[in-house]
């Protein structure tokens, strides 16, 4: 393109943001409401989806061994254990050791214990972390097969309930995200239709005389770009004051809550919803267009 | 440099608008294109710009073969036509020499020419002086010598004209033939639909004659032939 021309195009921008300045502000409002909530979505997803992980991935598996395993069967299943693949630590705790700990979490309970005397009905057991939280299932499962080894256990139940609400907002968040982008590019073409409207004729004229469809496009496409990045640039600014003014409660009251750091992750989402407006921008008039174009 | 073989046109409804026409019209030559309301003629000059293709037959134009070339062709093929019609289609909210200027802008001709190009045309057609002037502050037929300005200020092998002095008085429509003939000289081969009987039997130039979608009659230095 050269450069006269994109002069000519964005000078043709300027003038028909200016000529439907209520339809502009309208349009690029929608797209920053709409992109602010698809931003929302995608960040809840994100740290849900982030949480879910960090919590599976500190899961331990306990394993609890059998009452008659010999010193020697420990050590030989500690070294099995240790070499096992996706393995990441395991520590041996002696059934004085979890005594020892599960009167700790009794704190002032403790005098139930006085029932068993000087007997101690707990097993000696391992704690087996793994490297990637999808393989703690595989590995409890696994480990559980080993003689000497009365069980594994972890808790599945947090997790699979975290995962399952995940998906649930996932599910959600794509389907409010369709209906969004939707609504978004209608009003786009919407827009861009009038400007259209508003200059059929010189249309008419650009192909009597011999325009190219690509010279006759740009300048809408230019405008239906700007509407969608300039909502994209409100939504994105929005987000990202929301975004540091949760954090900075959360971290007050949680300071364990696992939420994905500001930085860059704030730049990503800003991108994307950027690229998500311009993208949108240029669906939008290149679906009003179609139709004059094609004589 | 305009060639129709067999070319028939019928419209979605069923109408046939041109029926085995044929027809060479040769670089410089001025035609004149007569027939009764509906017999074609617009038909004919909407093919020539590719508005509607011909439903058979070849048509050939400045070496574009219009039936087949792709869509990306027909701005090219527009270039080397001038086109001019009975209700002007200036864009109000520019002056006379910007709407001229325009026709250039959008083809992305080269910009140190814009202003020579346009004051050229502007002296062709004798509105130099009120090249600042809105199309509302013309007079109709002032409006037409700008419509013909901006046909013939990217230079087109062929100027085509639908009907072009219809809304004119006579005296005024002299003054566009004028203009014509003039361009004519130079070179531009001209294809006019019209209805001005006066017109086409004083300028003794080919009459190509339509009814019904048919050609029946094509004469070196014809006339009108019918009574209006
Ligand atoms: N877009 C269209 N769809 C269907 N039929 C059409 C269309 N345009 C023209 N026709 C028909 O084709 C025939 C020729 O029309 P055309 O406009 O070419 O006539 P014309 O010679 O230019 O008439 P006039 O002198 O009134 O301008 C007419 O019967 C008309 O009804
Ligand atoms: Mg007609």
């Amino acid at each position: 393109m050269k450069i006269r021309t994109s002069e000519y195009f964005i000078r043709e921008v300027f003038f028909s943001l200016k000529r439907n300045n209520w339809m502009s502000v309208a349009s690029i409002a929608t797209v920053a409401v709409s992109l602010f909530i698809l931003g929302m979505f995608l960040i809840i997803v994100m740290n849900m989806n982030r949480m879910a992980s960090s919590l599976e991935s500190q899961v331990q598996i306990s394993v609890y061994l059998k009452e008659d395993i010999s010193k020697q069967d420990v050590k030989d299943l500690q070294d099995d254990l240790q070499n096992m693949q996706g393995i990441a630590s395991v520590t041996f705790v002696g059934k004085e050791k979890a005594m020892e700990r599960f009167k700790e979490r009794l704190g002032d309970q403790k005098f139930l214990l006085d029932a068993l005397g000087d007997t101690n009905p707990l097993p000696d057991s391992f704690e087996v972390t793994v490297k990637q939280p999808e393989l703690v299932k595989t590995a409890a499962a696994a480990i559980s097969n080993y003689s000497g080894v009365e069980s594994a256990k972890y808790g599945q139940d947090v997790v699979e309930h975290l995962f399952d609400i995940t998906r649930l907002i996932r599910i959600f968040g794509l389907a409010l995200m369709a209906v969004l982008a939707g609504a978004t590019l209608f009003i786009i073409s919407n827009t861009i239709r009038l400007t259209v409207f508003a200059r059929r004729k010189e249309i008419a004229i650009m192909k009597y005389v011999g325009a190219t469809d690509w010279f006759i496009r740009w300048p809408f496409l230019l405008e239906g770009i700007v509407l969608g990045c300039g909502g994209g640039i409100i939504a994105a600014l929005a987000l990202r004051s929301a975004y540091g003014m949760i954090a900075a409660k959360i971290y007050n009251t949680l300071a364990y809550f696992p939420l994905i750091p500001t930085y860059p992750f704030l730049n990503y989402i800003s991108l994307t919803i950027l690229l998500s407006g311009m993208i949108i921008g240029a669906l939008g008039s290149t679906i009003s267009l179609k139709r004059f174009l094609k004589a | 440099m305009i060639h129709m073989k067999n070319v028939c046109k019928t419209y979605e409804n069923g109408a046939v608008a041109l029926d085995h026409v044929s027809i060479d019209i040769a670089k410089g030559e001025f035609v004149f294109l007569v027939g009764a309301s509906g017999a074609g003629k617009s038909t004919f000059i909407k093919m020539l710009l590719r508005e509607v293709l011909p439903s058979e037959g070849v048509l050939q134009i400045n070496g574009h073969d219009v039936v087949h070339m792709p869509h990306g062709e027909v701005p090219y093929l527009r270039r080397g036509l001038g086109v001019i019609f009975q209700d002007y289609r200036l864009l109000p909210d520019k002056t006379v020499f910007e709407n001229i200027a325009f026709a250039m802008q959008v083809i992305e001709a080269p910009r140190r020419l814009l202003q020579r190009s346009v004051n050229a045309v502007l002296d062709v057609v004798g509105l130099r002086d009120k090249y600042k002037c809105f199309p509302n502050q013309l007079s109709g037929g002032e409006q037409q010598r700008v419509a013909i300005a901006r046909a013939i200020v990217n230079d087109p092998a062929i100027v085509i004209a639908d009907e072009p002095t219809g809304n004119l008085d006579p005296e005024t429509s002299w003054g566009i033939m004028d203009i014509f003939k003039r361009i004519n000289t130079a070179g531009t081969t001209i294809v006019m639909a019209t209805h001005d009987k006066t017109i086409v039997d004083t300028m003794k130039k080919r009459v190509i004659a339509i009814e019904d979608g048919r050609i029946v009659r094509d004469e070196a230095r014809g006339v009108y032939g019918y009574e209006n």
